[in-house]
């Protein structure tokens, strides 16, 4: 929801599809498709990937980005898995909020509980 | 402060993520509020040994992980129980369900004890991603300092908002002092119950994402990526753990 958020701020026209991972176009988020590449390399553990997908990062924003996207991989494994372990139910705002949003991502059905 | 877990090398990391890091590291093996040094310690090495858990990942490749049974691939430091919530925490978080919750939490494992179990296991495993992103090798824990837990719930926690007792805003004490000002939000409010691990999580996650998720785009904040392109890696890295909220 953030990323839709954002897009709206500064006037971007991001493709939320990109998150799921069901268009791997970047979404028109700048750097999009290789921060995607970097990502899912990361969180597959593949080392040698992850290497490759770092260095195409680095080339097209630079290694500062590189280094805060790490960040940022490392900031969502803590609060994703604390969200799910606690079972934590959207606040009521967030869920009005992102109807439209979570029914043409098709989360609603992926909720466990 | 030493800095000396970390060898970034010419990896240009922010000071302020570097100084972070290296205190959320070397907090990971002293005494936390329910749990001793050897105990968090033996609980970071768990969270790495799990992904060479062949159950689990088993589990992770079934449709259900609930039907699968057997014996987790463990070090020997932890009771069982403890490991099956350290494996699961970080291998499969996504399809954790209430009734896995609610079976895990008794006499072996107070829900203060799991909650700071469940901090320290998320704090290595997104430690590791990040040296892993960066492409450093994974950081050497120092050895564990011995010091005895005050094992004292704070006053105010209650069920809710989900699975595990959580202290509201208007219930917060003394113990969490200025925790809230920001804001209510339930996943801050998440391991509140252990107030002096919930600072320690937020004092790193404030630093790898943003102190104000609210902000308008970055504000003043120095980071080398757009607050789209944060937003993007957020809720990317959350559809890969299978995390909805």
């Amino acid at each position: 929801m953030r990323l839709s958020l954002s897009g709206e701020h500064t006037g971007d026209d991001y493709n939320l599809d990109v998150v799921t991972g069901a268009d791997n176009s970047g979404g028109n988020i700048p750097g999009g498709r290789v921060l995607n590449n970097f990502a899912e390399a990361v969180m597959a553990r593949d080392n040698q990937q992850t290497e490759v997908e770092r260095n195409k990062i680095i080339e097209l924003l630079g290694g500062a980005a590189m280094a805060d996207a790490s960040a940022i991989i490392a900031a969502f494994n803590l609060v994703a898995r604390v969200a799910d372990a606690t079972g934590l139910p959207l606040e009521d705002y967030k869920e009005e909020a992102s109807v439209e949003l979570r029914s043409r991502l098709g989360l609603n059905s992926l909720v466990t509980g | 402060m030493q800095l000396n877990s970390f060898e970034f090398g010419a990896v240009p990391v922010r000071d302020d993520l570097a100084q972070v890091l290296e205190k959320s590291w070397t907090a990971l093996s002293t005494s936390g509020a329910w749990l001793d040094g050897a105990q968090r310690s033996a609980i970071v090495d768990e969270a790495r040994n799990a992904w060479e858990c062949a159950l689990c990942q088993e589990r992770k490749e079934a449709l259900s992980p609930y039907v699968i049974e057997g014996s987790h691939d463990d070090l020997g430091k932890l009771p069982a129980s403890w490991v099956d919530v350290v494996h699961k925490v970080v291998t499969d978080s996504g399809r954790i369900t209430r009734a896995w919750y609610d079976s895990v939490i008794g006499e072996d494992l107070l829900e203060d004890e799991f909650i700071e179990m469940l901090s320290v296991s998320c704090l290595v495993t997104g430690i590791d991603a990040f040296t892993r992103g960066i492409g450093i090798g994974p950081a050497t824990l120092p050895p564990a300092i011995s010091g005895e837990p005050a094992r004292r719930r704070p006053g105010g926690a209650r069920p809710g908002p989900g699975w595990a007792s959580t202290i509201a805003p208007e219930d917060a004490g003394p113990e969490l002092g200025n925790f809230y000002d920001d804001g209510p939000y339930y996943i801050w409010r998440a391991l509140t119950l252990v107030p002096e691990e919930v600072r320690r999580f937020w004092e790193l996650m404030n630093v790898l994402y943003l102190p104000d998720p609210g902000v308008e785009e970055l504000g003043n904040l120095e980071r080398g990526i757009t607050r789209g392109q944060i937003e993007f890696l957020a809720a990317r890295v959350s559809s890969l753990l299978g995390c909805y909220y």
